[in-house]
């Protein structure tokens, strides 16, 4: 069971991520403020740590500095109130994974910190991903299922290995919106739908059995066992 | 600096017309001169013929022509006349050969109109004790003289009154001309939304810079009401954004940790897209607020517009076949712009996402990149509705939904960040008509304000 470290002073947010991350099956344990989280965030016992921003006594980028100089290389979720772009690039300079802006919806950062931990996991850099009898070949760029070959355009092939890579994790619309375009605001939710729907139409062909999945309220997921 | 602008300040007016009552000054001044001279000399000419006609009194009658001629050649300058006639009238001695008709003799000097004489002249006629008339008269010469000095001194003073007043009132324009233009030079930024500027004041404190100061005054709180008015938007979005966020959260548990029927999750699905679009909302005014609040220029870089147009019909073209439009982009050439990548991305993606939303089935979108003279322009065509003329201007507020747009799903600040947008890249954002339809112009070079 992994364990996750909550540095958080707000005492409903922590809150939050307490009851959505351990309803997920994580161990939580929250941190209230900076010293005691960067205590604790550097005696390497936690497998992920979520990090607000702004902190009593020590702020959220001394601690992930700190952290990544003495060779603490888990996943990091900076979770901040300051929105501007500047803001977030800071954050990922100082040694965060991912960056979510406060106020959140609960799911979208527990799917962030799941993505990350997954990433964590997966050392190996592999050419072909596999998932079930789906195959991508990230060198010739080819596409089967069950040996069949599916034509995917540019971006199409992008959303898929972004969803291998990720396979079993709920992504957000979000979530996918960043990775696959790379910019960081809500384009509406329809937009990502009708890309997932098109590849949907390609990797799962009626009489298959649906590999990408729609969990309502929140987004996609791939080969999800829910 | 134009002429005509020089021509219209009060100073050079003002100036001009001090000119002018200097000059009526002067004129009047020389004029009582002449006048005062013209009668003081003419008493003196009365007073000499006077004098010259008695000194013919005593003398007798057989002498009286040797003493003409010998009054005659005492007269160097020429200004004496004497005319000496028998009691008939019958020229005996003198330059002058014939008395002039209806001179009374009376031995009272009057002025001579004669020709050959200058106008003032003055002269008497009388007849002798011994019975022969006496002409004597004296011609103005003087008088000519004082007079043409005075003419002249009139025309000379008189070009050099208004050749200096209006070089004075000229030098005396410049000066507050110039400090008019700084003041509107100043007063561009202002019109162009900065708000924080000021126009500039000297230390003189002259009416210039008191009506700058009151202009000051004015926009200090103008600026103070507008961050007043505008920080109650964000504060009520940023305070309200939290509860609604903890509410949705709550919402999300009960409907996972809580069992419930299919109906009731129906129903907290509803509930949760709506606190879902709620908060979009909230997020749109903080997102609207943050781009004012960005400094110009930091983030911005060269952007290929060529590449986001690209990218823009890639990631909206299945969105428009979905809703049975056609998405066209045409990109006439390969543009770089001095851009934040990012925003500009947002701005365009709002205007075709909108667009999508309003363009009936069947419709078409095109969205194009050309090169001006100016620099790069971005159009977005529809086939769509279009924004009536009187609601285009209101439609790049906040919060303003046209009135076919009501229903349509939305925060109703997808323009409004736009428009936030091109406010920050100082490039004029314009809607207009595709006929049907909508068109949105993005240029993409500094606008210049024209006022």
């Amino acid at each position: 069971m992994p364990r996750i470290l909550a540095i958080e002073d707000d005492e409903t947010t922590a809150q939050e991520i307490v009851a959505e991350l351990s309803r997920r099956g994580f161990d939580v344990e929250w941190a209230a403020d900076g010293r005691n989280g960067l205590v604790r965030a550097v005696s390497g016992d936690f497998d992920a740590v979520t990090l607000d921003r702004m902190l009593p006594h020590v702020d959220g980028l001394t601690i992930v500095s700190v952290m990544r100089n003495t060779g603490i290389n888990v996943p990091v979720l900076m979770i901040s109130a300051l929105t501007e772009v500047d803001e977030r690039v800071r954050g990922l300079r100082a040694g965060g994974d991912d960056y979510l802006t406060k106020p959140f919806a609960s799911e979208e950062m527990a799917a962030r910190l799941e993505v990350l931990l997954r990433r964590a996991r997966i050392q190996a850099r592999e050419t072909v991903l596999r998932v079930q009898d789906l195959e991508l070949d990230l060198v010739t760029r080819e596409v089967r299922r069950g040996g069949r070959e599916i034509a995917l355009m540019p971006t199409e092939f992008k959303l898929l290995e972004f969803l291998m890579r990720n396979s079993g994790a709920v992504l957000t619309r979000t979530m996918i919106f960043e990775a696959i375009w790379g910019y960081h605001f809500d384009p509406g939710t329809n937009l990502i739908d009708v890309h997932l729907s098109r590849l949907r139409r390609k990797v799962d062909p009626p009489g298959s059995e649906p590999l990408i999945k729609t969990i309502r309220g929140s987004g996609y997921a791939l080969n999800a066992s829910f | 600096m134009r002429r005509s602008e020089l021509w219209r300040t009060t100073t050079f007016r003002l100036t001009l017309v001090y000119g002018a009552v200097f000059a009526a000054g002067v004129m009047a001044l020389l004029g009582l001169i002449y006048a005062s001279a013209a009668v003081f000399l003419t008493q003196q000419m009365d007073e000499i013929v006077i004098g010259q006609a008695r000194a013919f009194h005593g003398v007798p009658s057989s002498a009286l022509p040797e003493k003409v001629r010998e009054v005659e050649i005492q007269d160097v300058r020429n200004v004496n006349f004497y005319g000496l006639f028998t009691a008939d009238g019958v020229w005996i001695a003198g330059n002058v050969r014939r008395l002039p008709k209806g001179a009374p003799l009376n031995g009272i000097p009057r002025e001579l109109r004669e020709p050959g004489f200058q106008p003032g002249a003055r002269a008497l006629a009388e007849r002798l004790p011994s019975g022969e008339i006496l002409f004597v008269g004296f011609d103005a010469k003087t008088l000519a003289g004082l007079r043409a000095i005075i003419l002249q001194s009139l025309i000379w003073s008189g070009a050099l009154i208004i050749l200096l007043g209006l070089g004075l009132s000229a030098a005396l324009s410049l000066g507050p001309l110039r400090r008019i233009r700084e003041v509107q030079q100043a007063s561009l930024p202002i019109l162009d939304g900065q708000l924080s500027a000021r126009l500039p004041t000297s230390n003189r404190r002259d009416e210039i810079d008191m009506l700058a100061g009151i202009a000051n005054a004015m926009m200090d709180e103008v600026e103070r009401l507008l961050w007043a008015v505008k920080s109650v938007g964000d504060n009520v979005a940023h305070d309200l954004r939290t509860p609604l966020t903890r509410l949705r959260a709550l919402l999300y548990r009960v409907r996972e940790e809580v069992g419930v029927s299919e109906a009731h999750h129906g129903m907290l699905d509803q509930a949760l897209s709506e606190t879902d679009a709620l908060l979009a909302r909230f997020k749109a005014i903080q997102r609207i607020s943050e781009i004012d609040r960005r400094e110009r220029r930091a983030g911005f870089a060269r952007v290929r517009l060529h590449t986001l147009v690209e990218e823009i019909g890639e990631l909206y073209g299945p969105l428009a076949e979905e809703h049975g439009l056609s998405l066209l982009t045409e990109t006439e050439a390969s543009c770089e712009v001095l851009a934040d990548r990012d925003l500009l991305f947002e701005a365009l993606s709002n205007l075709v996402g909108n667009a999508v939303k309003f363009t009936p089935s069947g419709g078409s979108i095109r969205l194009r990149l050309t090169r001006r003279i100016e620099g790069p322009q971005l159009e977005i065509t529809d086939t769509g509705p279009g924004v009536p003329e009187d609601e285009r201007q209101a439609v790049l507020e906040r919060f303003y939904r046209g009135r076919q747009e009501r229903q349509a799903p939305g925060s109703g600040l997808g323009l409004s960040i736009v428009a936030a947008v091109a406010r920050l890249h100082e490039f004029s954002l314009v809607l207009g008509d595709a006929s049907p339809g909508l068109r949105v112009t993005l240029d993409c070079w500094p606008s210049a304000i024209v006022h």
